[in-house]
């Protein structure tokens, strides 16, 4: 017997089309699956109806049936399913709800009504399970995204649950960081349902695919027959992006010479840092997480000061922020475009990142993936002389990186572009140019 | 000391500041909260220009619509509704005193809020939904502090930079939406860990020492003194 099944789901979310339409699918012990789709294609509706979050949480519409572990989601609660199922979610800190990582990793164990006496021993295997044993005592709030990450993780892995649902958790992970997550993720016994952008990973452990497209399965087979298909329907979803035509920049528009910063008492973050930016060329700036990257490109569009060397600019320069919540000051999405440019260049930048028909959106209506494409619109309208994008593919699937970065390619003559990222395949597809920052106290590679 | 115990003493030393009458001994509280939370450090930043700014607030404003005392500093313009504007010394010392309890009281606060650990206080607190819901309050203002960074980061960013009171103000509205938002992935990920089932257990906690009675016993001897002699 299944361990859970969809049978006929059609959901809706109040007030909106079909999340989900007729899908039908079944989980088998210790099963993995992966699911795939473009962005707002249900598959994160999917994660939330195995756990129930459809509709008791989020309401609208909900037609057909889901059973988890022989339970009818129709009459168990979320929290009922909980020990069952666990769930990690995309930003780990919209779910972190305690200042301490043993005390946040046990809140799990304490609700489902766990024994006093074993609580203890759980939160240490569990940390122990994803590599994290040594940040029980610390505070959440002095962790990275990756250790944070780790922490949801554990705290899921703590419930010990028999179905375990990733939604797109490595999105804010380096390839080695990521590597690393979905290889404990997936080693752990449970069955695993994931959502990932960037599959190239989570295809090697994958038992089954599941690709998801404007709320219906068009795809349910094993890994093999979802590569040989991946290969002839989506191969952005499988392939390498080839390398781009590499052009040589002009004028310098950018330069940036042994800089260091640190920020307010803490260790240095760069030191002896260079790098230059030359007008009709896109560079990628590649490194681990917490290298110091995004203080660089900070510091290069004007953000961040020098604590010492200098930096050059010349013309305007504007800057992308990893988080495009903070993008969403507005009530309209062509409002929100608008605040730097005027009608008819908010119309073309709008279409030319793909959200034309979206003007008259609330931005906070949209999914993370057109939050991302709103967010870049922002900061293309009023044509830029330096462009800087901060992990500006994190929530994107496949087709649609591309297609951005064939925009980024067609408009890179008019400026200089910096794009910090930590997607290998984009850098490959955009980038003429490539800098590596190595964690401190190693050196500077330019 | 335990936090639960910690958390009664500065109830128990609030709560004297209250009810003490005298310039002095309100000020000695409000003083002593002050060199508590400046072990802080920068963290405390936000708690405290919070507290002084709503605490010169009233004593600058409360002497204006008080008619309190005979000894008049200054005599203003009649205003319609408020009366005559006057300042007395006698209103002077009343504001003084409510604006020191009121700092008193946003001090005690701001300790509460930076020195204190939160999870051990909910795992310690028999009404455990409201505690956490008071924690969760707590780690708001950190977290508006962070986003209104991060807008106004973004804006300049896109060379917007927001200007004067008016343009931090329309910052008010993003901010507010960006709360509500992350409250409700909050709620839904504390929903999925099964939060609000029966049954719930807890983490053992550790036992409470002769420090914790102490302390407890200090902030209730706080209270009666500064009721009864100051």
């Amino acid at each position: 017997m299944a361990l859970a099944s969809i049978d006929r789901l059609t959901c809706s979310y109040p007030g909106a089309p079909p999340a989900l339409r007729e899908v039908s699918l079944s989980i088998d012990e210790g099963e993995v699956v992966l699911l795939l789709g473009a962005s707002g294609s249900g598959k994160s509706t999917l994660l939330r109806a195995l756990a129930g979050l459809v509709p008791w949480f989020h309401g609208g519409r909900f037609e057909g049936r889901v059973v988890v572990a022989g339970r009818d989601t129709r009459r168990a609660r979320p929290a009922d399913l909980a020990g069952t199922v666990a769930s990690v979610f995309q930003d780990p800190e919209d779910q972190v709800v305690l200042g301490r990582v043993e005390a946040e990793v046990a809140f799990g164990l304490e609700n489902v009504g766990t024994p006093p006496g074993e609580i203890a021993g759980r939160v240490r295997s569990a940390l122990a399970a994803v590599g994290s044993e040594h940040l029980a005592g610390r505070r959440v709030a002095e962790l990275s995204g990756g250790e944070l990450q780790r922490v949801c993780l554990a705290s899921a892995f703590a419930l010990e649950p028999r179905l375990l649902l990733l939604d797109e958790p490595t999105s804010q992970l380096d390839h080695e960081g990521a590597e690393a997550f979905l290889e404990r993720a997936l080693g752990n016994g449970a069955a695993v349902v994931l959502s990932e952008q960037r599959p190239a990973v989570a295809l090697r452990h994958a038992d089954r695919v599941v690709f998801l497209d404007r709320g219906r399965i068009i795809l349910d087979a094993s890994r093999e027959d979802a590569l040989e298909w991946l290969d002839e329907h989506r191969p952005a979803w499988t392939r390498e992006p080839g390398g781009v035509s590499v052009r040589a920049g002009e004028q310098t528009a950018c330069r940036v010479e042994r800089v260091s910063f640190a920020y307010g008492d803490g260790p240095r973050v760069l030191d002896g840092a260079s790098l230059e930016l030359r007008r009709g060329e896109i560079v990628a700036l590649t490194g681990p997480n917490g290298c110091g990257k995004t203080t660089l490109a900070k510091l290069a569009a004007g953000l961040l000061e020098p604590q010492a060397g200098s930096v050059e600019r010349t013309g305007r320069a504007v800057f992308l922020l990893q988080d495009p919540g903070r993008y969403l000051v507005r009530e309209r999405v062509d409002e929100e475009v608008a605040l730097g440019g005027g009608t008819a260049e908010t119309q073309r930048v709008l279409a030319a990142v793909g959200l034309a028909g979206y003007e008259a959106r609330h931005p906070r209506d949209l999914s993370s993936g057109e939050r991302e494409r709103l967010a870049l619109a922002t900061v293309l309208v009023g044509d830029p002389d330096l462009l800087v994008l901060d992990e500006p593919t994190r929530g994107i699937d496949p087709e649609r990186k591309l297609e951005f970065a064939a925009l980024l390619r067609a408009q890179a003559g008019a400026r200089a572009t910096l794009v910090v990222t930590h997607d290998r395949a984009f850098a490959s597809a955009v980038a003429d140019r490539e800098i590596s920052l190595a964690a401190l106290p190693e050196a500077v590679l330019a | 000391m335990r936090p639960s115990a910690a958390a009664l003493v500065l109830i128990g030393v609030a709560v004297a500041a209250l009810v003490a009458h005298r310039l002095w001994a309100v000020g000695g509280i409000a003083f002593v909260l002050l060199a508590v939370c400046v072990r802080a450090g920068r963290r405390g930043k936000p708690y405290l220009w919070g507290t002084l700014f709503s605490a010169g607030f009233v004593f600058l404003l409360s002497p204006l619509l008080q008619s309190t005392g005979y000894h008049v500093l200054w005599s203003g313009p009649d205003v319609p509704v408020l009366g005559r504007l006057d300042v007395t010394t006698e209103e002077l010392r009343i504001a003084g005193i409510n604006a020191l309890r009121l700092a008193a009281v946003g001090l005690a606060f701001a300790a509460y809020a930076l020195l204190l650990d939160h999870d051990r206080l909910i795992a310690a607190a028999t009404a455990r939904r409201s505690v956490l819901a008071a924690a969760l309050a707590t780690r708001l203002v950190p977290t508006l502090e962070r986003d209104a960074a991060g807008l106004v980061e973004a804006l300049r960013g896109r060379g917007l930079a927001p200007e004067g009171l008016r343009g931090h103000a329309a910052l008010l509205s993003p901010l507010l939406a960006g709360s509500l938002e992350r409250g409700l992935n909050l709620a839904e990920a504390m929903e999925a860990r099964g939060f609000g089932r029966p049954g719930r257990t807890r983490l053992p906690a550790p036992p409470w020492r002769f420090r914790d009675y102490s302390g407890v016993a200090l902030s209730i001897t706080a209270i009666a003194v500064a009721a009864l002699w100051l």
